[in-house]
């Protein structure tokens, strides 16, 4: 991530809105090239100071004449982040110590010696360079080599191209953008228990609601504790933390208010169709086999009038929230069933299963059910905890009919 | 356990700390209204509970003491730090010392200690730490004096303290951080400790540093400075944040008793004439570009040139132009600093001074780094670790070491070993600067021989005019 020195925004006043930098295909072709330079200039600079490297970047970013001062620093920062600069501060602190103690009765090092008593530089030098057995060249690239500017750089990444280079930039920006950010509303249809547990990761706090445009859409209000006492951008770094989760999950919109430097409520806002891109995969379409199974047998014989979701509603509490696995809808007659499928049995994860489930088992409407599906032959069918919070239970095989599921969710 | 009740599992009243806030369960929100006047309290929904900033602990229990029948639960502080001290060093304290610390005492031990550099309001901060035997946060602003705090919280108390910052992250019963550090993990550290002391207290400042104080439960509030802020938002937030001012001593009362006397020598440098010819080219750039401004725009002034250096996109002409101009006027003020000249006359004062201890300040990183392998003497740079910074300062004391270059951010605080003549390169002026500039040269006793500050500027150029402000700052003023 870029630090925010490096964050260039512009803010329209009028529409109060605010557009992170971004380097689009055409009107930055140019910059295509000009990247393949920089990462030259690094994959060729093993090595070489960082300044040095700094300053070959800026020299070629110079030449592009759009390129403003900000945006040759933040590429300089996204370089150095997919570099390794070799840094032993040790062995220059004690270099250091060896040369000043060498040194010391050397003390005042003039120009032309005058007294006796006195050394020149070049005498002196030559006294110190003995007492540790190195030339002068050595001290003098080795003595400070701990100061970033003065790292010498040791490896960089071979996979960047320029390509993803650019799309770093536009990412970073994008997120540098939120370190202004109060409060941040996605509007999300899909991945949903992605979202809540990258939210979660990024340590903020949900407003969860279901959206009225979207059947399977909901809208969450995210912010920080602090946020309820004053409009704060303590919690930007993570949104920004969360944005490229975010980007690897489908069919969203994102609305941020950002606070501009003169203070003005701003608004920024970014969709899943957007084209920024991050490194992140997509969330995997499911989280096991036995979930896998369980799909395909369903959609060998589903039962007239209902439908099958994944991961598609959102139970809350608080701050805490609960995704059933599926969950299955019978439109008609507006009833609906959680499916919770248990596959591991490791004692642990059965009792935090089943407290987890007993805490939401009654936050579900009157005419809804819940159903634990169990696989064959594994322990949680006889587990204790599971048998106590009192919801129907399956054992699933291949052969099981998905009505069965449903008349045994319905038993009285 | 994975699941996290939303709700307590008793009703009464109850309060627990949550990054950096205070949350209050249990309480309808007429009691909340009627018992909790002047404390900013907010309604949450999403935790359904009121939430306000943990910096009104004190104040938010002892409503709660007076106001509730029944008992209630204060989940507030975390007590689980145990501090011994394994060694007292006893130290003599002198009157002014005594005063402040029986102020603070007897001000509900919160608020403000102002006290000049040099009259030891560490030492009072570590008999006050002594006396509260609490678990204590000592904020300070930049790392060189986070170590230093370590160093003498070791030799006082024996406590080896915890560092929260510069790539440490090591919390104990005593620790200290930098204002950045608490700021950033405040909201998890806050409840941790019922003692914080803010060293050179009006760096609180600004929404983001506050929270270093405003998400600390911490009863006992310690802020120490040699100068209040002149403006009276700035002290109010103070005040609020800390507490009141409780003991006040100025630098007249110090100087003279604990100050030793001083002579202040400016010396001007001339530029050579490749240096001086190059900086004509680039003031004459400069004129030019803000000549061509005006007759785009009558009310340019030179401070629009960095905003104008950012918007390429909307003027790339002018903007590439701004940012040359602002290139040529950081090449000016690089020249002014490096001046060639400065080396000798710093030539000329080590020879003067030869035998004597001689402490050079810099106005960069740069330039103290320029210093030291010119003359081969240790430089107290900020990337220094813990270890080479004591050996720097303690081997300087020693007399091991001729020489300390120090740069500029260590001027606030940093005790350095005593001396008699320092030497100041191309620094700004700033009231407070100047006064904790000086404090730090003309520390303690031994008055047979006054202590010297020679400032070195570069002839011709702005350096000179700031130096003259500096020395019409009545902190340079002899009495």
């Amino acid at each position: 991530m870029l630090r925010s020195e490096h964050c260039i925004v512009r803010y329209d006043f009028r529409r109060r809105t605010v557009h992170p930098d971004r380097l689009i295909r055409g009107r930055h072709a140019h910059y295509l090239a000009a990247m393949r330079l920089c990462l030259r200039h690094y994959r060729r600079g093993i090595g070489e100071p960082r300044q040095r490297l700094h300053r070959a970047v800026e020299e070629t970013l110079t030449r592009l004449g759009d390129c403003p001062p900000r945006r040759t620093a933040a590429f300089c920062k996204l370089l150095d982040d997919a570099a390794e600069f070799d840094s032993d501060p040790k062995a220059a602190a004690t270099m250091r110590q060896h040369v000043f103690t060498a040194a010391a009765p050397l003390h005042p090092i003039v120009s032309v010696r005058e007294g006796i008593f006195e050394h020149d530089v070049q005498a002196a030098r030559k006294i110190v360079c003995d007492s540790l057995r190195l030339t002068w060249d050595q001290i003098e690239s080795q003595m400070f080599g701990d100061v970033i500017e003065l790292q010498r750089l040791v490896s960089f990444d071979e996979q960047l191209d320029s390509l993803a280079l650019l799309r770093r930039y536009n990412l970073a920006q994008t997120q540098a953008a939120l370190y202004r950010a109060t409060q941040v509303r996605i509007d999300a249809r899909a991945d949903l228990k992605t979202i809540v547990r990258h939210v979660k990761l990024a340590r903020l706090m949900h407003r969860i609601e279901k959206s009225d445009d979207h059947p399977s859409g909901y809208r969450f209000l995210l912010d920080g504790p602090g946020s309820e006492l004053r409009r704060t951008t303590r919690y930007g770094v993570r949104f920004a933390a969360m944005l490229p989760m975010l980007l690897a999950c489908r069919d969203w919109s994102l609305a941020a208010d950002l606070v501009s430097p003169r203070g003005d409520s701003m608004r920024m806002t970014l969709t899943s169709d957007d084209g920024l891109h991050s490194d992140h995969a997509a969330p995997p379409q499911h989280d096991s086999e036995l979930e896998q199974n369980i799909e395909t047998t369903w959609h060998r014989d589903p039962p007239s009038g209902w439908t099958m979701a994944r991961e598609s509603a959102l139970l809350v509490q608080g701050q805490t929230v609960f995704t059933p696995d599926f969950v299955l809808t019978d439109e008609i007659n507006r009833r609906r069933i959680y499916l919770e499928v248990v596959g591991y049995w490791t004692p642990e994860y059965l009792q935090a299963k089943a407290a987890k489930l007993a805490t939401f088992r009654d936050s579900v409407g009157r005419k809804d059910r819940w159903l634990i599906m169990v696989p064959k032959g594994s322990k949680a069918e006889d587990a204790d905890c599971l048998r106590g919070i009192e919801m129907p239970m399956v054992v699933f095989d291949k052969k099981t009919s998905p009505k069965q599921w449903i008349d045994q969710a319905f038993l009285p | 356990m994975i699941v996290r009740m939303s709700h307590p599992r008793n009703d009464r009243p109850r309060v627990d700390f949550h990054e950096g806030t205070l949350r209050f369960w249990n309480v309808g929100r007429d009691f909340v209204r009627k018992a909790m006047t002047g404390i900013p309290m907010a309604a949450d929904d999403r935790d359904d509970c009121f939430r306000c900033d943990a910096v009104h602990a004190v104040a938010l229990r002892r409503r709660l003491a007076e106001s509730l029948a029944g008992e209630f639960d204060w989940d507030v502080v975390d007590d689980s730090f145990r501090l011994a001290f394994p060694s007292k060093e006893s130290v003599r304290l002198r009157a002014d010392q005594v005063e402040a610390i029986e102020a603070f005492t007897g001000a509900d031990r919160r608020g403000l200690v102002v006290m000049p550099t040099g009259t030891g309001k560490t030492v009072v901060a570590i008999d006050l730490v002594r006396r509260f035997s609490s678990s204590t946060l000592v904020v300070v602003p930049v790392r060189d004096l986070m170590y230093q705090w370590h160093e003498k919280i070791r030799s006082a108390t024996g406590v080896d303290a915890g560092l929260i910052g510069d790539g440490v992250h090591r919390v104990s019963p005593i620790s200290v951080t930098t204002y950045d550090s608490a700021a950033i993990h405040m909201s998890r550290i806050g409840s941790k400790f019922r003692f914080i002391i803010f060293d050179e207290v009006h760096h609180l400042a600004g929404p983001w540093r506050s929270d270093a104080a405003r998400m600390s439960a911490a009863e006992f509030r310690l802020g120490l400075t040699a100068t209040l802020p002149d403006d009276p938002d700035r002290l109010s937030v103070l005040h609020e944040l800390v507490g009141p001012t409780v003991y006040r001593q100025a630098i007249g009362d110090a100087s003279g008793k604990t100050l030793a006397d001083y002579h202040v020598r400016r010396i001007t440098v001339e530029m050579s004439e490749k240096e001086a010819e190059r900086y004509r080219e680039l003031s004459a750039l400069i004129q030019r570009f803000v000549h061509d401004q005006r007759q785009v725009d009558p009310s340019f002034r030179w401070e629009d040139t960095y905003k104008l250096a950012g918007q390429v996109e909307i003027d790339t002409g002018r903007a590439t132009a701004a940012d040359q101009a602002l290139k040529a006027f950081r090449a000016k003020r690089r020249i002014e600093e490096h001046a060639g000249g400065k080396f000798r006359v710093l030539e000329d004062l080590f020879r003067l001074h030869a035998g004597q201890p001689v402490i050079v300040f810099t106005g960069s990183n740069v330039m103290a780094r320029r210093i030291s392998l010119r003359f081969l003497v240790p430089c107290l740079l900020s990337h220094c670790g813990k270890r080479e910074r004591r050996e720097w300062l303690e081997g300087f004391a020693a007399g091991r070491y001729p020489v300390l270059v120090a740069n500029r951010v260590l001027d606030e605080g940093v005790d350095l070993p005593e001396v008699k003549v320092a030497i100041v390169l191309g620094g700004m002026s700033s009231r407070r600067q100047a006064i904790q500039r000086l404090g730090r040269v003309l520390r303690k006793n031994n008055r047979d021989q006054k202590a010297v500050l020679y400032e070195v500027v570069t002839e011709a150029t702005k350096e000179i005019q700031r130096s003259r402000d500096r020395r019409r700052n009545d902190a340079y003023r002899k009495r």
